[in-house]
């Protein structure tokens, strides 16, 4: 568990995950608390990430639950195997046989039978789905839920029985309690508002956008061969490509495989030919790719401007 | 300092950050864990803790800044801000402060202290009159008038619509400017920033003030009675808060939607197909056969008047058109003034505020001309009307004001033959339905329904029409 909020910061760092004071005051909170996490923020700032480095720096279990339309307790909490159930019957009809061996009447059978209900009833019928296995978990885990705006809103009310209680009532067997508070993260993409009740139960963190410092970070730790001129570049053109109104803003992911891509051809320097061919790694949208062609004819010819009144100091200049 | 951050608590209550009393309770046991000598930490505690909407983020900072740090550090707050909004670095801020103070210069007639003070970025200046008008206030202000708000005393004192007459005409010249050439958008963009943070800080000092003397100040009313209020007399802010409302609309159609899928899920119970697809497990029901109800998606062709005389109402329609064409698959949108032109793929493609804002302007149809409905009405029948089919519902938003231009309401009755449902949406009154050039009633006969729809709440309404 995490002491203090430096902690946190190195800890996640660690998991090559770069993260700023504000991201690590909330998951201390979270852990310390003990209250779910609720991360919201647009596509692709790393999100789902959280969750999966938090699990990563506390050598914890992850456990994950995607989230879609149409979700229910089914398919995230438990299921009751009554195929099993059954088959188990069957197959032990002998051995039922030899327990009733003894009984004279009905009632006297079926009291036997009751006394053995145990067996009948038992969590060897029950498959956990995530949920379960979570409050299950004999070590404590992470519990990442994903995307929980794509869930109907009545999966959302059922979840807040299991996040503020940690307990669950299952019908057949009775309540099971958590035997560790799982940490959990909740992401969402704000494709619909989230109750509050929901939200009164959680931290809100909210993610956005890393700005160019950290995006550096980001892009020379995760591609170690990028050259420093070209994420340079890449970091710039990308600020300047998000601030456009776009059906689609390129997200980390995205600008990472760009970079990629952009190394394993072994470009040194963006010009417009190499970013018209590679640019369909970053956009995902026709019409965002016209945008940014026009973005980009923009910034070149800036750049051409910059560098033809004072070569070489270019690079120093922010932004704007 | 508990005291403290209850009151704050309150203030951001006042202020429309939901804060329940057990966010308030984590806020306490957060701040336990990290302390209160960081200040970055005790900022970040509280805002985990006691804000949740995204929206609230920017007003929760705002007032953090303003009580935590006071009035001098508040407005440094507010530059700062404007700083990151406009998207300019320091010195780039001071040059256009410059260049501002120059522009003043140029503009004819004197400007009051309060303006010049505000425009220049003078903060000592802003703090000391924002002071003294806070200090005269609190002296004799109670005593003034029994009829007046707080806050329009203050204003008055501070010679606000002076201040709002000072800017409205350096705004003018400013597009004067700019139409020759000078790229002043920032600046505009600017004078907009600083107007509304002058009027935050205002309210903030009163409700300081007023805390000290022990009033509760209160403005709860607001936010009920906006519901009901007529799209006509929406001012800036109501437009600003009209967008939130239509993303609970939406989210309201989109939650009746998913329960009726719910409802085609379960299904009626079919013994037939029980029996049938559990024969192999010796008729041991293992897996049950339901008879599924067809989902029906609605499909909509919505038609919308943007003609000048409903300009505020077909905003706000326009808006709401685009979130039902967000949810839907299967919706068509039209425009019309006297031609009709399609809006569908500029929906799709365009951000909302841009899609909406282009439609208004006149990218698609020419809207300078008179509302003629009955030429629109021709139009789309003899353009669109193939594209009607019996699971259509038709939605018209208009005044119904024909400029005593041919009706052509027999394409009603087509539509209304053909497709399932014709509503019509009337942003005016129902008494004056009828009068003058309104051509109504005419039209009213050959529609399922027609609403007046002037507020928020009866646009609730209609949407139970919509998906029933």
């Amino acid at each position: 568990m995490f002491q203090s909020v430096d902690e946190v910061v190195t800890g996640l760092g660690g998991q090559s995950y770069i993260c700023n004071k504000n991201v690590a005051t909330v998951v201390y909170l979270g852990t310390r608390l003990q209250k779910p996490i609720l991360v919201e923020g647009p596509a692709g700032v790393g999100k789902t990430e959280l969750g999966k480095v938090l699990a990563g720096a506390l050598g914890m279990e992850l456990i994950r639950l995607q989230c879609y339309e149409g979700l229910d307790e089914a398919k995230a909490l438990y299921e009751w195997e009554y195929a099993k159930q059954l088959l188990y019957t069957q197959i032990l009809k002998d051995k039922i046989g030899e327990v009733l061996h003894g009984t004279q009447t009905l009632q006297q059978a079926v009291d036997c039978i009751a006394n053995q209900d145990g067996v009948f009833f038992s969590d060897r019928f029950l498959l956990p789905r995530p949920l379960l296995k979570a409050l299950l978990a004999e070590r404590p885990s992470v519990l990442l839920i994903d995307e929980v705006d794509k869930s109907d809103a009545e999966f959302e009310a059922f979840l807040l029985e299991v996040l503020s209680d940690f307990q669950i009532t299952v019908p057949e067997i009775g309540t099971l309690k958590a035997k560790h508070i799982p940490l959990v993260v909740l992401t969402s993409n704000n494709s619909r508002e989230m109750s509050d009740a929901l939200k009164r139960r959680c931290l809100h963190l909210y993610l956005d956008f890393p700005d160019s410092e950290r995006e550096m970070e980001i892009i020379k730790l995760k591609v170690p061969g990028v050259g420093e001129q070209l994420a340079k570049e890449v970091v710039r053109l990308l600020h300047r490509l998000r601030k456009l109104d776009l059906k689609k803003t390129p997200s980390i992911s995205e600008s990472l495989d760009w970079v990629k891509a952009l190394t394993l051809l072994n470009i040194k320097q963006l010009d417009s030919e190499i970013v018209e061919q590679t640019l369909s790694t970053l956009m995902k949208y026709e019409a965002d790719i016209r945008k940014a062609h026009q973005e980009l004819k923009a910034y070149i010819a800036e750049r051409k401007a910059r560098q033809g009144t004072s070569t070489g100091d270019g690079d120093k200049d922010h932004l704007h | 300092m508990e005291e403290r951050i209850v009151e704050f608590t309150n203030v951001l209550r006042r202020n429309g950050v939901r804060v329940s009393l057990s966010e308030n309770m984590d806020a306490f046991r957060a701040l336990g864990l990290v302390g209160i000598r960081d200040p970055h930490l005790f900022r970040n505690a509280l805002r985990t803790t006691l804000v949740k909407r995204s929206s609230d983020v920017k007003p929760f900072e705002e007032l953090f800044d303003f009580f935590f740090l006071g009035i001098g550090q508040a407005i440094d707050a507010l530059d700062r801000r404007i700083m990151e909004e406009l998207g300019l670095t320091p010195s780039q801020f001071q040059e256009m402060l410059e260049q501002i103070q120059k522009l003043l210069k140029q503009m004819e007639g004197d400007l009051s202290e309060l303006t010049r003070a505000l425009l220049t970025g003078n903060r000592g200046e802003l703090e000391r009159l924002l002071r003294e008008a806070a200090s005269q206030e609190a002296e004799t202000g109670a005593a003034d008038s029994f009829r007046l708000t707080p806050y329009t005393r203050m204003a008055a004192r501070l010679g606000l619509d002076r201040v709002h007459t000072d800017v409205e005409r350096f705004k003018g010249m400013l597009q004067m400017l700019a139409e020759s050439g000078e790229d002043l958008q920032n600046v505009i963009r600017y004078l907009d920033e600083r107007m509304r943070d002058l009027n935050r800080l205002l309210r903030e000092i009163i409700q300081q003030e007023q805390r000290k003397r022990g009033v509760e100040p209160n403005d709860l009313s607001q936010r009920s009675s906006f519901a009901d209020k007529s799209f006509s007399f929406y001012t800036e802010d109501d437009i600003r808060r009209m967008n939130e409302a239509v993303a609970r609309l939406a989210q309201r159609l989109k939650n009746r939607l998913s329960v009726r899928r719910k409802k085609a899920a379960r299904g009626r119970f079919n013994v037939k197909a029980t029996l049938r697809r559990n024969l192999q497990y010796g008729g041991v029901p293992f897996h049950i056969e339901v008879d599924r109800r067809k989902k029906t998606k609605p499909q909509v062709m919505i038609l919308c008047d943007i003609s000048d005389s409903v300009l505020n109402a077909s905003r706000f329609m326009l808006q709401f058109v685009y979130s039902v064409q967000d949810l839907y698959s299967k919706v068509r949108s039209f425009v019309f003034v006297s031609e009709i032109g399609e809006v569908t793929r500029l929906f799709e493609e365009h951000e909302i505020h841009h899609a909406v804002e282009a439609a208004l302007k006149g990218d698609v149809i020419d809207v300078f001309s008179h509302s003629n409905f009955g030429r629109a009405f021709e139009l789309f029948y003899k353009n669109y009307f193939p594209a009607v089919s019996g699971k259509t519902t038709v939605l018209i938003i208009g005044d119904g004001r024909n400029n005593y231009n041919r009706p052509n309401e027999w394409v009603l009755k087509e539509i209304q033959q053909k497709a399932k449902q014709l509503i019509w949406l009337n942003p005016e009154s129902r008494m004056t339905w009828g009068v003058g050039d309104s051509e109504m009633p005419r039209y009213a006969l050959h529609c399922d329904v027609a609403e007046e729809c002037r507020s928020i709440n009866q646009l609730y309404k209609v949407v139970d029409l919509i998906a029933p």
